[in-house]
């Protein structure tokens, strides 16, 4: 696992096409073999924040950008700007407990399927080492 | 693995995950009606092949799997390639 993003913060720009204040990203570590590694820092003023908690919503919108990213990242080697994509579904959705504000999360992706333009991807957030939300997610991206 | 014993396995595997009894999947059957896929759904199908056998179907290739006979002879071909 690598602790030096390739891009940070403004430069995730270049792989989701969100812009603040629902930007749920803002390091990109790593991709490769169908794998991909992001991150998230969780501000005071994160959107999603309830009493303090990263709540639901946040943990999924931050899943579903990690993916964008990832397939950001493709584009971004390309030289293509990056695409509209959109959640077909959300399966086999665990969160184990809502990270506080300050935590930072690390996402790790991988793909295990493509068909028809919709990519099923694996996920699961960490803080450490521990796991606080998993799923499986189909996205399709617009091209 | 014999070509019988991966069609029983294919076989058994996809009614599980779509919910179909195994008498329903026959070598000319349509693959996207008789499990009722969508584009979607279609996706699952791939996944499922690829963790269970270590298959991987690219996306070009899907389009030429129609039926369940055409998807144990490409499973048992990558298999044995």
């Amino acid at each position: 696992m690598s602790d030096t993003p390739l891009l940070k913060g403004q430069e995730l720009f270049k792989l989701i096409p969100q812009r603040a204040p629902i930007v749920m990203v803002d390091a990109f570590y790593e991709a490769a073999e169908g794998k991909a590694h992001t991150g998230l820092t969780i501000a005071a003023d994160n959107m999603f924040c309830r009493n303090g908690l990263f709540t639901e919503p946040g943990l999924i919108e931050h899943i579903a950008q990690s993916a964008a990213a990832f397939a950001g990242y493709g584009n971004y080697c390309q030289g293509k700007q990056p695409q509209l994509g959109f959640i077909g579904e959300v399966k086999k959705l665990r969160i184990q407990r809502l990270p506080e504000v300050g935590s930072q999360l690390h996402t790790f992706l991988e793909v295990k399927g493509e068909a028809a333009g919709v990519t099923l991807v694996a996920a699961e957030t960490k803080e450490g080492e521990e796991v606080v939300a998993a799923c499986q997610m189909k996205i399709f991206i617009k091209e | 693995m014999e070509k019988q014993e991966l069609i029983e396995k294919i076989n058994e595997v996809l009614a599980e995950e779509f919910e179909k009894e195994v008498e329903e999947i026959t070598p000319d059957a349509d693959i996207k009606s008789t499990l009722e896929l969508d584009s979607l759904s279609l996706v699952d199908m791939v996944a499922l092949i690829e963790s269970e056998f270590g298959v991987k179907i690219k996306g070009t290739e899907v389009a030429e799997v129609k039926t369940f006979g055409a998807l144990y002879d490409f499973v048992y071909s990558r298999m044995n390639a």
